[in-house]
């Protein structure tokens, strides 16, 4: 072999041993996050990559953001893209006060949970407890458990199937009406069931 | 001794959760893909769920799309082997950390309530680089 040949060949397998690379996408809602290069060819590294639509060859040292210009993702990318799962989607059910018995209002959000579930292959339902801000925070955790694990029993009992479920207690930290401590206050004592 | 009890039942449901409870769900499956678990290769079908430690492993024209509890969104391409090395979440307070590998192949991710809940507690490790996730949708690639 020659040394231009050899050269050559060295050259077709540099441009061949194609380098990771990351592609910044938008968010579903419009905006985007950043993704930090922390570490690059073992070394620490600090390149922030902030910019929406651009790709970065991953492995350098001064990693280079480059828009992805008119062309936009490679096909084999956006097929990718397309095969992400829906977002999750949740529904929020009121029953009586201190009962299983859910509100009139409730009722119906119970069907359109019911054919959300029907649409998802694989579904994965999370029942999560929701309280007031009466009571601590480890009380309102324990209750917003027992409560949602009573709702879960309660929606196997009308069919749906309790090996895709599961029971979260979130206390008092995601309240829907934002309110001072130890207020009673229905719309917060609340049962949101998550479908993904 | 009720906060005795509450504190004692908290620490079992967390030992439970961190043993080897589901931390996600396969959605979609298609071609040559399974799960490899240690020594068990089972098949990545719709409806089966991953543990922490879990291999997503696909051949040519295979593919898999999965959600995990935190919301977190993957879709594995073709000639792809992807870890989820360390799924920790408490699912009460929305916390946690999430390392994925990827050795090969594509992923595409949207990230979900860990990514939120920490500075790089997200975490993408491919052979040449480490990112930290802060809250997005993005694709890492590692051709062979």
């Amino acid at each position: 072999m020659s040394a231009r040949t050899f050269a050559i060949s060295i050259f077709v397998l540099l441009a061949g041993c194609a380098h990771s690379s990351l592609v910044l996408l938008p968010d579903e809602d419009g905006g985007h996050g950043q993704v930090a290069i922390l570490e690059s060819a073992g070394k620490a590294n600090d390149t922030i990559v902030g910019e929406a639509n651009s790709r970065t060859a991953l492995g350098g040292s001064k990693p280079a953001v480059r828009p992805l210009g008119a062309n936009g993702l490679k096909p084999a990318e956006a097929s990718l893209v397309s095969e992400l799962p829906p977002p999750a989607k949740s529904f929020t059910l009121y029953f009586l006060q201190g009962t299983t018995e859910m509100t009139p209002e409730s009722m119906p959000v119970l069907e359109e949970l019911r054919s959300e579930i029907a649409k998802r292959p694989g579904a994965e339902v999370q029942v999560t407890g929701h309280t007031d801000t009466v009571g601590s925070d480890a009380d309102n955790d324990a209750l917003s458990q027992n409560r949602a694990e009573e709702i879960l029993n309660l929606l196997a009992s009308k069919g749906f199937d309790r090996s895709i479920m599961s029971a979260v207690g979130r206390g008092e930290r995601e309240l829907k009406d934002p309110t001072a401590d130890n207020v009673s206050d229905p719309v917060n004592r609340r049962v949101e069931v998550i479908v993904r | 001794m009720v906060r005795a009890s509450l504190l004692l039942v908290s620490s079992i449901a967390l030992i439970a959760s961190s043993a080897s409870a589901e931390i996600a769900r396969i959605k979609a499956a298609s071609g040559p893909a399974i799960v490899e678990r240690g020594a068990a290769r089972l098949p990545a079908a719709t409806g089966q769920s991953l543990l922490a430690g879990d291999w997503l492993v696909t051949g040519k024209d295979g593919r898999i799309s999965l959600s995990f509890i935190d919301n977190t969104r993957f879709a594995v391409g073709p000639n792809s082997r992807v870890a989820v090395s360390k799924f920790e979440y408490d699912r009460t307070r929305q916390q946690g950390s999430f390392v994925t590998q990827v050795d090969r192949g594509s992923l595409a991710v949207v990230s979900g309530k860990i990514a939120k809940s920490g500075r790089d507690a997200m975490q993408v490790r491919t052979p040449n680089s480490l990112l930290g996730v802060r809250g997005t949708r993005f694709i890492v690639e590692v051709p062979k």
